[in-house]
């Protein structure tokens, strides 16, 4: 597994970041780095495709929790699909999943994240 | 009347409270209705709620018309120090705060400060402008600062407890997943027995959970100097080679207790692997060390910060998980490999074996088994022994007794009705039991031997009939299991067939090499050889395996000058029909071989192997056209029989010494 990487697309109202690599501090940061970007230009809607991210620590969590409290403050949402046994695992234990939605494809989450 | 609206515009103020406190979960929120509520009861312009923060000294929950910059650093320490819990005006004359502070809230139009004290901590401090149009507060304005304040200091300190609360929360849930990794990596025990699948799970896993940056699991093999890596987590391929012999290794070996390095250390692995921060555990199992587990730097979210002991306790549980669950999948590999070698060897012997468990029901059957019985795997397997042979009464009667009698029973040469009347089977029915000698079912052993013309036919390929006729007549002289004895090997070669072939259409050469073959095999079978093997235009041929008898060697000798003297026929055929004749070297030697099954687990042929067989072909090599070269022990053997010139020893590959070599003269 090598360093972290991103991609970025926009679905209509959604941001749409398909991740690859360690979630931790720095993955972590690099996702929040987009989403504020995004959120000073008006989107509300995130989905991370964790499909190559196959492991994930507390902090790149708790850099998530950070991004959804701030999207909360905006009425926006956070939401992941593909997501490896182990992450899922994870943001359920850490609670996560109560704040944000886990879908089980592409198609699903960006119907459901709106 | 006057005092009365005041009043009643302040019980208005308080009710207001209650709902700018009920979101107590935001307390931004509640900071700036609450600031807002205040300098609008009591007519004040400006206003700030400043909060203690651990890691910052100040931080503003609420400011109206008023700056941040202000540099408040001993405002808190001032307040802590003289603990006064009640709201003072910054102008009257007292020391409650140092001078420096007390101008720079003036700057600002502060006039009230309140100091938020919950019992003896400071939470807070709410700070107060002046009132609109500098006039005074009155004893009403400031006892209802009182009130707000109070019930600020309080949704601080709920907010402080809630925060605590999450804490504690978030440090369960990572207990939780400590836990659970634990647990997972126990049930990876005994479901994944792929050592590199499960090697990366428990890798994986355990950076995850120690908030490592990278991480890899070494293995350590007897015969390699480096640990080998196994499994690697965000980690240089290039970096990651290092010796076991380094003295952290070395101790950890020893002590069979793991350690974590800090940047003091310096130890050689730090500085070959350029980290500072290291963890590193045993994978151990009892007394034996399989490995290591490295990782390599804690991360927060303020950076890299060393591993502790907690750390360790925990990597030194999961390692030790690791290493059970990675022993048991070496061992299950183990035994998958002398499984598939016993199938293997069941599967190459002609006999059927059936396994029947201790319910009666059949739970393996070879694949001779499957021959004989003319079934599908699945259609056998699972069925009582009493329903699948209901039409053979005897092979039902002799499992019955060898059930109740504990020992071995046999019968030759009985009908088989379960496949049809015309088969004829011996058979015989074994207990099967473990180590403790406790029967856990039978085995069944079926022999077809309906048409022994078959197996006739089928050695007579490789061996004369009278070889074949002796092999069915006395099993013991048919050991195929590979043992020590004494051949004579004949090898012979075709010389310049190559070249030969070149210059003739492909299916001259077919022609050639079966007529050639054909008349060379009849020679060999009448002479009671064994045709090891055919290769290219090189015949193999063994005289005394797999039966052997005295005259051997004299067999082998006689055979090859009937070869020579065929060959001179055969030749005057071909010119006649103005074909190439074909010149052929031959060569013998006599001596040790292990004969028996020999091959891949795949594929296995009798043959026979040695320095013996080795020699035979150089000889053959040595040998001119139309000669056979034979070693001094063919030559001691028949000496009195066949005429020989001794001639110069050769030198052979594989040879130190040169070898004594004759020739027989026709």
């Amino acid at each position: 597994m090598s360093d972290f990487n991103l991609e970025v697309r926009k679905e209509g109202e959604v941001v749409v970041i398909k991740t690859s690599g360690y979630l931790n501090n720095v993955g972590g940061e690099k996702i929040s780095e987009v989403c504020y970007k995004e959120m000073e230009n008006k989107s509300k809607f995130f989905l991370l495709d964790l499909e190559n991210t196959k492991v994930v620590n507390s902090i790149g969590v708790s850099i998530l929790i950070e991004i959804i409290e701030k999207l909360q403050d905006v009425d926006g949402k956070l939401g992941y699909y593909n997501l490896a046994p182990i992450v899922e695992k994870t943001f359920n234990i850490m609670g996560l999943t109560k704040y944000s939605s886990v879908f089980n494809s592409e198609t699903e989450a960006l119907e459901g994240i709106l | 009347m006057e005092n009365l609206d005041q009043l009643d515009y302040y019980l208005s103020s308080i009710n207001e409270l209650g709902e700018v406190l009920i979101d107590a979960e935001k307390i931004h929120k509640i900071g700036s209705g609450i600031l807002r509520l205040t300098l609008g009861t009591i007519m004040a312009s400006k206003g700030a709620i400043i909060v203690s923060k651990k890691e910052k000294n100040t931080h503003f929950l609420a400011t109206q018309g008023f700056s941040k910059e202000i540099n408040l650093s001993s405002l808190f320490k001032d307040l802590n120090k003289n603990r006064k819990q009640e709201p003072f005006d910054i102008d009257e004359k007292n020391n409650l705060i140092n001078s420096k502070t007390k101008e720079e809230l003036k700057n600002q139009k502060i006039k009230i400060l309140i100091p938020l004290f919950h019992k003896h901590d400071l939470l807070g401090v709410f700070c107060i402008g002046n009132k609109f149009m500098n006039q005074s507060f009155s004893g009403l304005d400031i006892k209802i600062m009182r009130i707000i304040s109070s019930h600020l200091t309080k949704a601080l300190y709920n907010h402080l407890l809630i925060k605590e609360l999450d804490n504690k929360k978030r440090e369960i849930n990572l207990k939780l997943l400590e836990l659970e990794t634990l647990f997972d990596i126990s049930v990876a025990i005994s479901s994944v027995l792929n050592i590199e699948e499960l090697s990366e799970d428990v890798l994986w896993r355990s950076v995850g959970i120690l908030n490592a940056s990278k991480g890899m699991l070494l293995i350590q093999n007897e015969e390699n100097p480096i640990l080998e890596p196994i499994s690697t987590f965000n980690w240089d391929e290039e970096k990651n080679l290092v010796s076991k012999k380094l003295n952290v290794f070395k101790n950890i070996k020893e002590s069979k207790k793991g350690l974590f390095l800090v940047e003091k250390d310096k130890t050689t692995l730090q500085k070959k692997l350029n980290e500072k921060n290291l963890i590193i555990t045993p994978l151990q199992v009892k007394n034996k060390t399989l490995g290591f587990m490295v990782l390599c730097n804690k991360e927060t979210r303020k950076g890299v910060e060393e591993f502790n002991d907690l750390d360790l306790d925990l990597l030194t549980a999961l390692s030790n998980q690791a290493a059970v669950a990675m022993e048991n999948a070496a061992l299950f590999k183990d035994i998958t490999k002398e499984k598939n070698f016993n199938e293997s060897i069941l599967s190459s012997i002609a006999t059927g074996v059936i396994t029947i468990n201790i319910l009666g029901e059949i739970d393996s059957v070879n694949s001779a088994g499957l021959k004989i019985l003319k079934k599908r795997k699945e259609d056998i397997i699972g069925n009582h022994y009493m329903y699948f042979f209901e039409k053979d009464e005897e092979i039902i009667e002799l499992i019955i007794k060898t059930e109740t009698q504990n020992k071995k029973h046999t019968t030759v040469n009985i009908p088989f009705y379960s496949v049809s009347k015309e088969t004829k089977i011996n058979f015989s029915v074994s207990p099967r039991v473990d180590k403790e000698e406790e029967i856990k079912g039978l085995v069944l052993a079926i022999e077809d031997i309906t048409d022994v013309s078959k197996i006739k036919k089928t050695f007579k390929r490789y061996v004369s009939k009278q070889v074949v006729d002796e092999l069915l007549d006395d099993d013991a002289k048919l050991n195929l299991g590979g043992e020590k004895r004494e051949v004579t090997v004949l090898f012979s070669d075709i010389r310049g067939f190559t070249s030969m072939s070149e210059k003739m259409e492909p299916e001259q050469v077919v022609s050639t090499l079966n007529n050639y073959f054909s008349l060379m095999i009849d020679i060999v079978f009448k002479n009671n050889g064994t045709l090891d093997k055919i290769i290219g235009d090189e015949l193999m041929i063994v005289f005394g395996a797999p039966t052997s008898s005295s005259d051997d060697t004299e067999r082998a000798v006689k055979t090859a000058i009937e070869m020579q003297n065929k060959i001179k026929e055969f030749n005057k055929q071909r010119i006649i029909k103005k074909e190439i004749p074909i010149e052929v070297g031959i060569g013998i030697n006599k001596g040790l071989v292990v004969s028996g099954n020999i091959g891949s687990r795949e594929l296995m042929d009798y043959t026979v192997i040695g320095d013996t067989v080795n020699l035979g072909a150089r000889l053959c090599s040595a040998a001119g056209p139309n000669e056979i070269i034979t070693s001094s022990s063919v030559w001691f053997k028949t000496k009195n029989i066949y005429s020989y010139k001794k001639l110069e020893p050769i030198k052979v590959k594989g040879k130190k010494d040169e070898i004594q070599v004759y020739k027989i003269q026709k």
